[in-house]
């Protein structure tokens, strides 16, 4: 199978299983947090993605609405994107997004990939985002007794920290 | 008691462990020289055999990720080479492919070669680092200690003297940018590439010899640190800590990037999975590095190496919105990069950038790898799953 194959599946695994309607060009799919662990036990048990490759969370503000018109104005939110990797050739990547607003918190995947346990530690210590059944979400990077989460958008980068807590 | 295998499931109390014993509690680190860095491991102790290891990271924390939000595209580059100090070359790559893949830019051909001849002797460096280090680690047990130390760094500064000769710096190069690259080589470069290649493969010869007919050096990997395939896979442990569990995958072979679509790459597993293993498959992959070095340095074709025109602002480089993540096989594993355009500087900076190290998921599966062995056996370990602390941190 080539990698384009290998899309092309995940792509119709999305649309039949997940109902997810199109996927936007230069952008990962975007589902619905209650398919999260299934997806990711579907794509591990049935279509052999054994490799946890990554997880990335990110913060995003609400935005402002410039025209007062109540259009298009998203409310506050953290963005997880997943991926996971077939071993061996085409060592293909499926990865996407799930969207949840600031006080839900997404499942984890450590019950289908031990490696989410680090991960997902840090990224609720950068960002903040909390994985729900994590058997441990202690902090990874960051002292324990840190305050706020530093890759927010609203931590300024010249935050002041006292060096004696 | 517990069985060894029960005992490997890390998020379990201490009292469930062994609840008779009178176990000690032995800080290994932060600042230990077989961390190779700064890392610390509780290590729970029944007499000389650790039941539980519960370790720490962060000492080396930078906020790296945090930074490159705040700096352009342009500026990241050398920024990104202090993650992964041992390879830099694969640090400024990573993030050089995922901007072109979002911005489109197609690198030219000569660029390519540069990237792949700059990948592989940087991964002939890395693991000669990492093979020094490890003789360190294992002290008498290859002849003394340091003098394998001594005969890998003579070999590794020859190849940071052919990348000095091209960047001007031996170490945090940035001689990559988005779309190709910005140090062109010579034809000097190839002569002397050519040379110290030659050298190195018969230097590693020697230290095959120094392993094979040790006794101690056997004695104390064979067997040790059993990592299981499925294990690592699930861990997201990727590059020859996987391959010596005999996972066969390499991204240089399974997803090619750079000119390795074209290139033959051979791919070494081992099944033991132990530390004799993983230091079988890495000598292997630095004799398929001068093979693939030699293979292509005589076929660079002409041309430019900067695929797209060079701006004089530090913001001409722009990402819109959207997300991405690209990869390659770094001597640890995928290293990654995934960002999401559209911040800062009118879209000039990452909204979010991400880089996956894989340095961070080998140094997770030392909960599961350390019970069981002896604390000296935890040296030889962490010495063969070769974790970068600022990799790990960031």
């Amino acid at each position: 199978m080539t990698g384009h194959e290998a899309q092309e599946q995940f792509v119709a695994l999305l649309r039949e299983r997940f109902g997810v309607a199109e996927i936007p060009d230069g952008n990962y799919p975007l589902i619905d947090a209650r398919h999260h662990f299934e997806l990711a036990r579907v794509l591990k048990e049935e279509f052999d993605y054994r490799i946890y490759s990554f997880v990335v969370a990110s913060h995003h503000l609400a935005t402002a609405d410039a025209n007062n018109d109540g259009a298009d104005v998203e409310a506050a939110h953290y963005e997880v994107a997943t991926g996971v990797r077939c071993v061996g050739a085409p060592a293909h990547l499926a990865s996407w997004r799930v969207r949840i607003e600031l006080d839900r918190a997404i499942p984890t995947l450590f019950p289908l990939f031990a490696g989410a346990d680090w991960q997902e530690r840090e990224q609720y210590d950068l960002v903040g985002v909390r994985f729900d059944g994590h058997p441990d979400l202690r902090r990874l990077m960051m002292p324990e007794d840190w305050e706020g989460h530093p890759l927010r958008k609203d931590y300024a980068i010249d935050t002041a920290c006292s060096p004696w807590r | 008691m517990l069985t060894r295998a029960a005992r490997v499931d890390p998020h379990l109390d201490l009292e469930t462990y062994d609840p008779g014993a009178d176990l000690m509690a032995l800080n290994l680190g932060p600042q230990h020289p077989s961390t190779h860095g700064v890392f610390r491991i509780k290590l729970y102790l029944d007499g000389e055999i650790i039941v539980k290891a519960v370790p720490y990271a962060g000492y080396l924390h930078r906020g790296v990720e945090k930074l490159c939000e705040e700096l352009t595209f342009i500026q990241i580059i050398p920024v990104v080479d202090k993650n992964d100090y041992v390879s830099p070359m694969m640090n400024e790559q990573a993030i050089a492919m995922t901007c072109e893949a979002m911005l489109n830019i197609e690198v030219p051909r000569r660029a390519l070669y540069m990237r792949t001849i700059f990948a592989e002797l940087q991964r002939l460096a890395s693991h000669l680092l990492w093979l020094g280090t490890f003789g360190m680690d294992l002290g008498g047990a290859m002849g003394g200690g340091a003098s394998l130390f001594m005969h890998c760094f003579r070999e590794r500064e020859t190849i940071l003297a052919l990348f000095e000769e091209v960047t001007g710096c031996r170490f945090h190069y940035n001689t990559h940018a988005v779309g190709g690259n910005r140090h062109d080589i010579t034809s000097k470069f190839s002569r002397d590439t050519k040379t110290t290649i030659e050298v190195i493969e018969k230097r590693i010869e020697e230290y095959v010899q120094i392993f094979s007919s040790n006794r101690i050096y056997r004695d104390r990997t064979q067997g040790v640190g059993v990592l299981d395939g499925d294990l690592a896979v699930s861990l997201g442990i990727t590059g020859p800590l996987a391959r010596a569990s005999g996972v066969d995958h390499d991204l240089r072979r399974d997803a090619p990037y750079h000119i390795y679509g074209e290139l033959d790459v051979n791919v070494f597993t081992e099944s033991a999975g132990d530390c004799f293993a993983r230091t079988l498959v890495r000598l292997n992959e630095m004799r398929e590095s001068i093979r693939i070095v030699r293979e292509i340095i005589d076929s660079v074709p002409e041309g430019p190496i900067l695929g797209m025109r060079p701006g004089k602002s530090p913001t001409h480089i722009k990402i819109g919105a959207g997300q991405h993540y690209t990869c390659l096989e770094s001597p640890r594993g995928e290293l990654g990069t995934y960002i999401i355009g559209g911040g800062d500087n009118r879209g000039a900076s990452a909204y979010r950038l991400k880089i996956r190290s894989p340095s961070l998921h080998a140094a997770s599966c030392i909960p599961y790898v350390f019970p069981g062995h002896t604390v000296s056996d935890a040296i030889a370990i962490l010495g063969t799953l070769d974790p970068i602390m600022g990799e790990v941190d960031r």
